[in-house]
């Protein structure tokens, strides 16, 4: 069969469905996740510069031993029982959004990395993208970020702001623009 | 359990600029998406989203005097993949205008009543058999507010998760007979035919069940197929 065609969000996304604390992925019912907690923020704008608000993000990561809540990851049987590894979080009048997760560990043959959504009025099809953390030596080996053209690989990668906080712009369109993957 | 997942038909998925849909030219790449093999990230997923995501039920009509207004309607969606195999357990997110085409949200700022009974915002989970049943009331008709202005035909919009990451989807349904659907951009992005056919529910006479809506159908494919044991 074949899949159902995407559409935008539209400008009307209930703000009930970004549900108080989804943008938090350290704990789960009360439970406190495994490993360093670190804080990812920053601003959605698109091609003329504006800052966008009300964009919807989610995002998808393994727990701290790099180990995805999934049946298809080799090693779920051990993957850390307070981490759900996914969070919704919008952008709000600044454009600026902001998770609170456990830093990733590495999944076999990547480097320790955050995969976004991003979905918006405006925008038909949802788009993908992946963050990768300031400083890990394995960005270098990793397939994904050496899949996007070298010169484009830099904005792909979060900047270190303070210890546990990372800072990870996305432009839409335009100078600077976020390299965004095709599937 | 592996799931693949093939590249799509872009004739079955809109264009990404709409001409006279004018957000589209600023929010949308200008460089070459990036092709990537899909690793384990992508062919993963959330299954379980509920303790992120509260339930709010399939039930948004309302009931004896706290009815909203408008055309009554029952709508029977079943989710399944790309070998039509039933996608049960998945958290879906539904949301639409009420009766006059108004939502309840702060940028709607159309002159169309709001309905004091009307939120319409569900959000539930599909059943062994991928089925999911929604009890609302029939959307209205609104109109964008853009300089050559277009009116969006009655549609309802859902988001879904499926079994991975790259089976995610938010979509809209549209309602047979429309005569807005033949102009509508966002229906219209879609170029293929036969694909925007498939975004338009059938209406079904109502068995065995009281006659007090209109019954519709639906199906919603997400991508994604078992992988076979003879995959390497
Ligand atoms: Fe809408």
């Amino acid at each position: 069969m074949i899949p159902t065609g995407e559409a935008t969000i539209g400008p009307f996304f209930p703000p009930r469905f970004v549900d108080a604390g989804a943008n938090d992925l350290t704990q789960l019912a009360g439970r406190k996740a495994q490993g360093e907690v670190i804080q990812i923020s920053g601003c959605v704008r698109q091609e003329d510069g504006e800052a966008l608000e009300n964009l919807v993000l989610e995002i998808w990561q393994p727990d701290a031993k790099g180990i995805y809540r999934h049946p298809a990851d080799p090693r779920h049987a051990e993957a850390d029982a307070d981490f759900l590894g996914w969070g919704r979080a919008a952008t709000d009048q600044e454009g600026n959004y902001a998770f609170r997760t456990v830093r990733p560990g590495a999944p076999a043959g990547r480097a320790p990395h955050v995969d976004f959504m991003l979905m918006f009025s405006g925008l038909m099809r949802i788009l993908k993208t992946t963050l990768y953390f300031e400083g890990e030596a394995a960005n270098g080996a990793d397939p994904v970020l050496a899949a996007v053209p070298a010169a484009r690989r830099a904005l792909l990668v979060a900047r270190r702001e303070a210890p546990g906080k990372y800072r990870f712009e996305l432009k839409l369109r335009g100078e600077h623009e976020t390299p965004f993957f095709d599937d | 359990m592996h799931t693949v997942i093939a590249p799509r038909d872009e004739r079955t998925q809109p264009a990404r600029i709409v001409p006279g849909y004018p957000q589209t030219p600023w929010r949308n790449p200008r460089e070459p998406l990036v092709r990537r093999v899909p690793t384990l990230s992508e062919l993963t997923g959330p299954l379980a989203v509920a303790p992120r995501l509260e339930l709010l039920g399939g039930d948004i009509a309302g009931h004896g005097a706290k009815r909203a207004i408008g055309q009554l309607m029952h709508l029977k969606v079943r989710v399944v993949d790309e070998d039509g195999a039933p996608v049960g357990g998945t958290v879906v997110e539904v949301w639409q205008a009420n009766g006059a085409g108004r939502y309840s949200h702060p940028n709607d700022d159309d002159h169309a009543p709001v309905d004091a009974n009307f939120y319409g915002a569900a959000r539930l989970v599909t059943d062994d058999t991928g089925a999911f049943e929604l009890r609302t009331v029939k959307p209205g008709a609104y109109p964008v507010p853009t300089r050559d202005g277009w009116w969006r035909p009655p549609h309802i919009h859902f988001s879904l998760f499926g079994r991975v990451w790259l089976s995610r989807l938010v979509t809209q349904m549209y309602f047979p007979g429309e005569p807005l659907n033949a102009q509508d951009r966002i229906l219209n992005a879609v170029p293929d035919a036969a694909a925007r056919e498939r975004l338009v529910a059938r209406l079904v006479s109502p068995t065995g069940e009281p006659h007090d809506a209109l019954v519709f159908v639906h199906d919603i494919v997400l991508r994604g197929r078992k992988a076979t044991p003879t995959q390497p």
